[in-house]
């Protein structure tokens, strides 16, 4: 990924000052049962001096399930979401799940690559005078700090260092597989979030469970699936020492938070908090845990980040 | 230079518990396969040294294995491919299969679930049209081509995250083979096809894409998503997972997006009471945490081109 060069300039103001400004797509999850990640994004792009516009007309990606019923319903949806933003001049989709960022990326390969996908989007979308050029670029946050921050700025602008905290990454399945869909960085061996941790000052922990399924999209199949995949997955990384875990995507926070309870009869007590992606990172830039929502956690981050000297006493 | 193959050892007729063996292999060089490795380790070094192998050429499925923590054909890994730092390579059975000797596993559970499937075409008695032959279009005979690759070597089952935590799964190559039968226009079978795979928890998979590492690229996820829609044409919508796509599909057409609260209720059923007190803990966790998703969501802006989409494409929604 290159960095976001064709942005107009803002009269008056040097280079370093113009605001980057990318479409911000941040998807149901966000928007519902886990606001803090909506808010933490926002106070982080605020620290960051990058301009989130939200496509508040946008609809679900699909979210892997819309595809069970109908395989192109999820794929004209999305391009009626890339349309927008075409509108509106942008041509990067910022995403903060993972989810999204596999499905609208599948969408948006296969709409590029076979013409029949985009004259039928567009057919379609023509009904509403709306129209997909094909101009937008699927990015997940991760390769938006990566690659147009760049680590070695973000290391700058550390004012709270993670102080060596043991934090295991989650990549989860959906940002990294399959590698033909999103092929960022390699699915069997990614290495994006152990970089940040790093930058961050923390310390990263490898375990195999980090590129596994959290068990989310079957957690309502039959009893105790997702318990047992977050159990399986989260024993690991507690046994490789870890205090804490990073996770680039919502519905793999919403597992691993809300089921390892139900895990510790067959996997033990592992109790280790999941971070969203931009609250970890807001809190090393010297945001407030509380503002970054870090006290909507079932399973809470206080003791661990007060005993690394992250976050006052009031943080439970 | 010399590289070393760390060899997982158990014989279940003799040892209780594993060990492993180190064999140095001096003699051959790093171009090789995995495979030729093991083959010179056994006839030059330690005869007792198992593992299953046919065809050398990635066809008859037989060699797949863990090589360095990653299932795959050893005839089909070079050994310069995977090569650790201190110049080991790990070899280990396939993960979620019981070992039986070395790296030879007990494959029964992954052939029960192909054979269930009653894996063989089920034409319809009498074809008038066609006595002794049954003609295929290029075009349906396409939508075989890729799952006809699978060589059974079970790669996609080893690593698959459901099967590790509920073997009843049919697992990634058996939908695969479903949908094989399934899409052939040739086999009349459809729904009882349908039936049988839908019993054998076809909508556990979690969409995990493990199985997109198919070292024969059939890579099964969208034949699973394929079979998927097959069910809910068959009618075979009783069940959680049917009404989960059901009712996304549903909110997402009233709201534009995936209403949390209602999607919970129409998976479990509304009505389900014994189910819908199994994911109160859940519920209770997440409220108590403040993390209430809302009762009733605002449609987003132009919710009605949405609804446009799904009625010229005539999604199925629950009703
Ligand atoms: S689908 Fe691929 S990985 Fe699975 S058994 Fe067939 S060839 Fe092997
Ligand atoms: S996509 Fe489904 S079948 Fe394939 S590995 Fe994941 S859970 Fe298993
Ligand atoms: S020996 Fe036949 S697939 Fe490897």
């Amino acid at each position: 990924m290159t960095m976001v060069m064709d942005k107009p300039a803002i009269k008056g103001k040097s280079k370093s000052a113009q605001m980057r400004k990318y479409g911000f797509f941040p998807g149901c999850v966000a928007k519902e049962s886990c606001k803090e990640l909506f808010n933490s994004t926002m106070l982080l792009a605020d620290r960051l001096g990058i301009e989130l516009v939200e496509l508040t007309a946008a609809s679900c990606c699909g979210a892997s399930v819309l595809n069970d019923t109908n395989r192109d319903v999820a794929r004209v949806l999305n391009a009626r979401t890339y349309a927008q933003a075409e509108a509106l001049g942008l041509d990067d989709v910022i995403t903060i799940c993972s989810t999204c960022t596999g499905h609208m990326r599948a969408a948006n390969k296969e709409l590029l690559e076979d013409e029949r996908h985009m004259g039928q989007a567009n057919a379609i979308l023509g009904k509403f005078g709306a129209k997909y050029d094909g101009t937008v670029k699927v990015r997940h946050l991760l390769w938006l700090l990566a690659d147009d921050i760049g680590l070695d700025e973000l290391k700058k602008m550390v004012v709270r260092p993670l102080n060596g905290l043991k934090v295991a990454p989650f990549y989860g399945c959906h940002i990294i597989r399959p590698e033909s869909v999103n092929g960022w960085e390699s699915a069997r061996n990614p290495h994006s979030l152990e970089d940040l941790i790093v930058a961050l000052g923390g310390e990263a922990v490898d375990y195999a469970g980090k590129t596994r399924c959290c068990g989310f999209h079957v957690q309502l199949e039959k009893d105790g699936i997702a318990a047992n995949m977050v159990g399986q997955n989260m024993r690991m990384a507690k046994d490789q020492g870890a205090e804490a875990v990073l996770t680039p995507c919502p519905l793999c926070h919403l597992a691993l938070d809300g089921y390892q309870a139900d895990a510790v009869s067959r996997w033990g007590r592992t109790d280790l908090p999941i971070f969203h992606l931009p609250q970890l990172v807001g809190l090393a830039l010297g945001i407030d845990p509380s503002t970054l929502g870090m006290n909507k956690h079932i399973i809470s981050p206080g003791l661990v980040l007060q005993e690394h000297d992250l976050a006052p006493a009031h943080v439970a | 230079m010399a590289y070393t193959l760390d060899i997982f050892r158990f014989d279940q007729a003799t040892d209780e518990v594993p060990h492993r063996d180190r064999v140095e292999i001096t003699e051959l060089p790093e171009t090789v396969t995995v495979l030729d490795a093991l083959e010179h380790a056994k006839a030059e070094i330690d005869g007792s040294i198992t593992f299953r192998r046919s065809c050398r050429s990635a066809i008859c499925g037989s060699c797949s294995m863990n090589i360095n923590g990653t299932t795959g054909l050893a005839c089909k890994t070079p050994v310069a491919a995977v090569l650790k730092s201190d110049r080991s390579i790990a070899i280990d059975p396939m993960p979620n299969f019981q070992p039986m000797k070395d790296v030879v596993v007990h494959m029964d559970p992954f052939w029960d679930k192909y054979t269930r499937l009653k894996p063989y075409l089920q034409p319809k008695d009498k074809d008038s049209d066609h006595a002794t032959e049954r003609r295929v279009s290029p075009e349906d005979m396409h939508k075989l081509v890729a799952v006809a690759n699978c060589v059974m070597c079970a790669t996609c089952y080893a690593l698959c995250p459901v099967v590790s935590v509920d073997p009843a799964f049919a697992g990634p190559a058996a939908i695969a083979y479903a949908y094989r039968f399934i899409e052939d226009v040739r086999d009349s079978k459809r729904k009882e096809r349908a039936a049988q795979i839908s019993d054998d928890y076809l909508w556990l998979c979690a969409h995990c894409y493990a199985c997109s590492y198919c070292p024969k690229h059939v890579d099964p996820h969208d034949d699973i998503i394929a079979v998927k829609r097959a069910t809910i044409e068959e009618g075979l919508v009783d069940e959680p997972g049917p009404r989960h796509a059901l009712v996304v599909a549903k909110t997402v057409k009233q709201t534009g997006m995936l209403h949390e609260t209602e999607v919970i209720q129409g998976t479990v059923g509304r009505f389900n009471i014994k189910g819908l007190l199994k994911v109160a803990p859940f519920g209770l966790r997440l409220a108590m945490a403040g993390k209430i998703p809302p009762l009733f969501l605002k449609p987003v802006p132009k919710v009605d081109e949405i609804r446009t989409i799904f009625d010229t494409l005539e999604a199925p929604t629950l009703s």
